[in-house]
């Protein structure tokens, strides 16, 4: 940046009255060099935040002229059974996938920890799913679950169980996006359990085998209770990309008529929050609804976090 | 380093306002379209014939400088972001056949095309088609580039083994009804057990609703979803159901496919561009498939515009180079390179669409399309039709996936209905 270079000490040197005033002229191109972040911040992220509260007061098609709705726009999110069912399904979605996701997780890293021979290649393999393109996966995961021809259905068959309409019934929507979800993040978190496993200072193991623990107990007494931090990062964590889901369901459940792409499968059983969200903005034109509903999502987010840092809180005395 | 709060907030005062005034002033250096010379042309892959773009161009060259751009991803948000921000516009808009509702109201982000003497090519154009790119107010804002004739496709050998009408003339007649379309499907399944006529519901729902000329918003804004038109489609639709002519598979997924592949689902109901869907989703069907008139009457399914933005500084020109490459000649090179069916009548006499296709086992599939696109009756699009028709189609595929109640689905849909139109301001 040439204006650096332009700062000429003298005007540090001169006194000033005023403190505040003092560090601005003093450290003005300190001020400087921060502030492409916050300039872009303020460009990309501040203002469209704040045009979207102003939106969600107002009715606009996206090119016309907006006209003022007042409040309606938020009574009407209030009385909108599509938008609650898109907030159960988001949270028994992300249920589904988290429950699963953190005992496979922990399991994995567990022996992770205890491996001896190709630690690094096993844990590069761990991580690869979570790099992998969503909507890659999701191709590959509609063949998986498929009704006649998956390999879900096909073990299914193998163990004498009829086969599922996975893709096509509410329970098999939820549970296919959930495996796909769990698949996805379970090998970061073991990562991160792994980790936080590694913490644990091994005196603690010798201790408690000395006294005749047996690794159950052990696992017990001992890993589970200090990888308590590690845990509650994994669960805000996944809470909050759990809250957002949008792609899976997306590329999982579109077809190619001339359905909705946001619609998540019949009876909307799929439809996560921010499906919704898209479905209303983008579907219908119907750009001031689509931010009320956007401010709808924030406030469960805000709603989980408070909820998760109780936790944290109350875990943590 | 001190750092205090104030200091802090003042900086933070500045930058905002050095960002705000920065802003402004890169707002007015910013090109609100072309300078005359440009003339940029947004469209997206397979919107337009890129042989015809690149000839337009060469054609254009002396007098301006043609960009034609291929939009990719969401192509009505980008475009209606760079109108409604009034920068970089282009000045020749494509416009999707689905979205002009959308546009239509904002008629006057677009020059009215008959201050340009549009009314001079209208003869040459399908009369429905034409009618769509017009406002309420009159304003003609898009240029017809293709349409959508809805056929019935099916598999000829599948339809011999059932013992039903097989060669294209005897299905478009025999199978003109829905009645007979629907005892076709029964036949069917009793003959070869294990297969049905049609993938789901609401390919009978949205054709049905498709032939006719009314939809789910008229003019007036009112709420006609709840009419007869919509009630006979509904009725059919769940008709089709109870005989057990429709599978419970999902258009697009692999198992449909393989349906599709295996002569279990032998028959369609789409569009001319469905022709290329089937060619790319089942290749190896290629010699089975026929093509003839749907039940009843044609349906329009697609079909797009070009438009002239409010942007544009030199109309004229912009208006011919649209009229050059959306004549009857450009139109079917279209068809051939992008599958666009000409909405110029004086193109299926041309020889790109008297070609015999070996994928449909060598019939000339413009015998079908092209009378049926002359005979299309359609409805009003209003910009409401999208949210308030919605409900109805989910509805219906609750009926046809779910097995749910249809007096149920029907009432969950109008009440559903009803709250929406009350919160759009349609009158129900």
């Amino acid at each position: 940046m040439a204006v650096i270079e332009q700062s000429p000490p003298a005007v540090a040197q001169r006194p000033s009255p005023t403190g505040p005033k003092k560090g601005l002229r003093k450290y003005w191109h300190l001020y400087a060099a921060i502030s492409p972040f916050y300039l872009i911040f303020l460009g990309f992220g501040l203002f469209p935040v704040g045009f979207s509260l102003y939106l969600s007061f107002h009715r606009w098609d996206g090119l016309g002229s907006m006209e003022w709705a007042g409040l309606s726009q938020y009574q009407y999110l209030l009385s909108d059974s599509d938008f609650w069912n898109s907030i159960g399904n988001t949270i028994i979605i992300w249920a589904l996938a988290t429950l699963p996701m953190i005992f496979l997780a922990m399991i994995t890293a567990v022996m992770l920890n205890s491996a001896v021979r190709f630690k690094n290649l096993y844990r590069f393999a761990y991580f690869l799913p979570n790099v992998t393109s969503v909507v890659a996966i999701a191709i590959v995961f509609g063949s998986i679950f498929s009704t006649n021809f998956g390999m879900v259905n096909a073990i299914l068959n193998a163990v004498g169980i009829d086969q599922i309409a996975w893709l096509n019934t509410p329970w098999g929507i939820k549970v296919t996006i959930a495996a796909l979800m769990t698949w996805q993040w379970t090998g970061y978190n073991a990562i991160i359990f792994l980790a936080g496993l590694q913490t644990v200072p091994s005196e603690l193991y010798e201790a408690a085998r000395m006294d005749g623990a047996g690794p159950v107990q052990t696992f017990f007494k001992i890993t589970l209770p200090l990888l308590r931090p590690t845990l509650l990062f994994v669960l805000v964590v996944s809470t909050v990309t759990g809250l957002q889901s949008f792609s899976e369901p997306q590329v999982l459940l579109q077809t190619s008529s001339n359905d909705s792409t946001f619609a998540g499968g019949p009876g909307h059983s799929g439809q996560t929050m921010v499906l919704y969200f898209f479905q209303q903005t983008f579907d219908n034109n119907d750009f001031g609804y689509g931010a009320a509903v956007a401010w709808g999502i924030f406030l469960v987010v805000v709603l989980f976090s408070i909820i998760n840092w109780r936790l944290v809180q109350r875990r943590g005395d | 380093m001190q750092l205090s709060r104030r200091g802090l907030l003042r900086a933070g005062l500045a930058g905002t306002a050095a960002t705000a005034l920065g802003g402004l002033a890169s707002g007015c250096a910013v090109p609100t379209g072309s300078t005359g010379r440009n003339m940029v042309l947004w469209y997206w892959s397979g919107g337009l014939s890129d042989t015809v773009v690149k000839n337009a161009k060469t054609r254009y060259d002396s007098s301006v400088d043609l960009r034609a751009i291929q939009i990719g991803g969401q192509y009505r948000s980008k475009l209606i972001t760079t109108i409604t921000g009034q920068a970089h516009v282009p000045d020749i808009a494509g416009l999707k056949g689905e979205d002009m509702a959308a546009y239509l109201p904002n008629a006057d982000q677009f020059i009215d095309l008959r201050t340009l003497g549009a009314e001079k090519y209208k003869s040459q154009y399908l009369p429905w088609k034409w009618d769509q790119g017009i406002a309420d107010d009159g304003t003609m804002v898009g240029f017809p580039i293709d349409c959508g004739p809805v056929a019935h496709f099916y598999q000829y050998e599948v339809f011999r083994k059932a013992g039903l009408p097989y060669e294209p003339a005897d299905v478009s007649k025999e199978l003109s009804t829905w009645e007979a379309f629907f005892a076709a499907g029964e036949q069917l399944k009793k003959r070869i057990p294990g297969t049905q006529l049609l993938t789901d519901v609401n390919s009978v729902f949205e054709n049905v609703v498709q032939q006719g000329s009314k939809r789910y918003v008229d003019k007036d804004r009112h709420f006609i979803g709840d009419q007869q038109h919509v009630r006979d489609a509904w009725a059919l639709a769940v008709e089709a159901k109870k005989r057990g002519i429709v599978s419970d598979l999902v258009n697009g997924t692999p198992d449909q496919l393989s349906a599709v592949q295996d002569g279990k689902l032998p028959s369609q109901l789409g569009a001319s561009w469905a022709s290329f869907d089937i060619k790319n989703g089942v290749p190896k069907t290629k010699g089975r498939w026929r093509i003839a008139d749907m039940p009843v009457r044609p349906a329009n399914n697609g079909g797009s515009f070009l438009s002239i933005t409010k942007a544009c500084r030199e109309p004229e020109k912009a208006f011919q180079i649209i009229t050059w490459i959306l004549n009857a000649a450009n139109q079917a090179q279209g068809y051939v390179d992008a599958g666009l069916f000409p909405s110029t009548p004086a193109s299926y006499d041309l020889k790109q669409l008297r070609e015999a296709d070996p994928f449909f086992g060598g019939q000339v599939t413009t015998d079908i399309f092209g009378p049926a696109a002359q005979k299309i009756v359609v409805a009003y699009n209003s910009p409401y039709d999208i949210a308030l028709g919605t409900p109805i189609k989910d509805e219906i595929k609750n009926v046809g996936v779910l097995g749910k109640d249809p007096e149920k689905a029907w009432s969950d849909a109008m009440s559903k209905c009803r709250r929406i139109a009350k919160h759009l301001g349609v009158s129900y």
